[in-house]
């Protein structure tokens, strides 16, 4: 079992929370954060990214606005609500105790 | 030599070669499945088929136009299958998170977009804010553009100010989702945009049969324009009206005889009774007279501002009717329905407005004399806001 597998829910089950990361630093379109993930254990795809962006919407966690782009159609610019930053703030408090966790058992 | 298949992605059309196109079709109808629960689907599926139109884009050039087998793969591939993440995350969050359970299904109540301000062109006086409003708060538009009417008059601009405000930051809803998410989570609008999925899915199933494919394409396009006739005719009226005839088959019309003339004339012609009503009114109600003309008999300001109002929509009515004719026609649509439908549909609603005053003056104590004041007191308003401007 090579390491990705290992990890393959753990990495799954953060992909929410680097996407609330990621839009919350900046107003992004998909294209956006497929790049950002694309060198990080995290690369993932529009497959999975489209639905779960449209679960987080309905959750009210980040809305979209539509916006013309220089070439094509216009394109959907993904950002966070306020339900969404706070969500972003519990979610890194919980990561930097489960990363103290990690730290402070065994060797 | 290979066969190609023509398709269309979010409205850019694809040429692609066969093997392609069973393996785009796969891939589709698999995501279709594997979304089936999801309350977003629709749009979910949009976004991935705008994906794939950018990719196949990328790869095309102005001399060569036709999408190979081998890029219909290597896209789906960058692409990734579909996954329904609202099940797999929502029970990965059950396991971790007890408390978080009521809000998943609170969610799950309201599929779809959450209502939204918008402006609404379709049937709009000006740029459409009233009509976007009136459905956002859920009353008749009538109703509406008459208080703001003669609230721009008892505000003098301030009103009128709010609007153009109201122009500059409500963006106007122009696609299928924005136009859903005017009403809601409307019945008609989702069903709309859920059939429109769903026979789009069902045509790939024809593709092979070129006759059977036509007549697929004839009975899905009648369907739809029945259901954007549906969707029109919600946001036109505030009250139910009679339906409109049933559109005969869709052939292209050309303009009618001095269409390109009569149609400005007739837009200068009611932008000018619009002005020509709104001076009326701003005249009334600082000097007590129209342009100089007094009012008849004791009649109070405030049911001269009415009677100018209906003044106007009669005279407004005749041109209002012919545009719309002119318009239907250009678009294959019938003519409107009934020529003084929009003066009824006006009388109507001042009617009504009289009537909720009459039954108010008769049931509830009090109301008389408020009644009697309100004249009193919108001038004491004006002339209050009137001496602030003078003082600044």
């Amino acid at each position: 079992m090579s390491l990705d597998e290992k990890f393959s829910a753990l990495r799954k089950g953060l992909l929410e929370f680097l996407l609330l990361k990621i839009i919350a630093a900046d107003k992004v379109y998909v294209a956006d954060i497929l790049r950002q993930l694309s060198g990080t254990e995290f690369a993932t795809q529009e497959g999975t990214l489209y639905p779960l962006l449209s679960k987080m919407r309905r959750e009210s966690l980040l809305d979209y606005e539509w916006q013309e782009s220089d070439a094509g159609p216009p394109r959907k610019y993904y950002k966070l609500t306020a339900k969404g930053r706070e969500q972003l703030r519990e979610l890194t408090d919980y990561w930097n105790k489960i990363h103290g966790t990690v730290k402070g058992l065994g060797p | 030599m290979n066969k190609v298949i023509a398709i269309h992605l979010h409205g850019t059309a694809f040429h692609l070669e066969e093997g392609g196109y069973e393996t785009l079709r796969a891939y589709l109808d698999n995501a279709n499945r594997q979304l089936e629960e999801n309350p977003d689907k629709a749009e979910i599926l949009a976004d991935i088929e705008q994906a794939i139109a950018d990719k196949f884009a990328a790869r095309l050039n102005t001399s060569r136009n036709v999408v190979l087998s081998t890029e219909v793969q290597a896209v789906i591939a960058e692409i990734g299958p579909v996954t329904n993440s609202s099940d797999a995350t929502t029970d990965d969050k059950a396991n971790a998170k007890s408390d978080a359970r009521p809000q998943p299904s609170t969610t799950a109540a309201h599929p779809g977009s959450k209502k939204r301000l918008y402006r609404i062109k379709d049937g709009a006086m000006l740029a459409g804010v009233c009509n976007g409003l009136a459905t956002y708060i859920g009353i008749d538009v009538t109703l509406l553009r008459l208080a703001v009417a003669v609230l721009i008059f008892f505000s003098f601009g301030t009103v009128a100010i709010a609007y153009i405000v109201g122009i500059l930051i409500i963006p106007k809803a122009e696609t299928p989702e924005q136009i859903a998410a005017t009403t809601g989570p409307s019945p008609t609008a989702q069903e709309f945009i859920r059939k429109a999925k769903e026979g789009y899915y069902e045509g790939f199933k024809t593709m092979h049969d070129r006759e059977a494919h036509r007549a697929w394409k004839r009975k899905f396009k009648n369907e739809m324009r029945d259901w954007n006739r549906k969707l029109k005719e919600e946001f036109r009226w505030g009250f139910p009206c009679p339906p409109l005839p049933p559109v005969p088959s869709r052939i292209a019309i050309p303009p009618p005889d001095g269409f390109h003339v009569v149609m400005p004339i007739l837009a200068t012609l009611r932008a000018l009774l619009i002005l020509l009503c709104w001076f009326a009114i701003l005249s009334l109600v600082t000097t007590g007279a129209i342009l100089g003309v007094t009012l008849p008999g004791q009649l109070p300001v405030w049911a001269g501002v009415i009677l100018l109002i209906l003044a106007y929509k009669v005279a407004v009515a005749p041109i209002k009717a012919l545009r719309r004719t002119y318009y239907y026609r250009f678009n294959g649509w019938p003519a409107y329905w009934h020529p003084f439908a929009d003066l009824l549909h006006g009388l109507l609603t001042v009617l009504i407005l009289a009537l909720g005053v009459w039954l108010a003056d008769c049931f509830i104590p009090g109301f008389h004399q408020a009644l009697l004041n309100f004249p009193i007191f919108c001038q004491q308003v004006a002339d209050s806001i009137q001496q602030w401007w003078h003082q600044r």
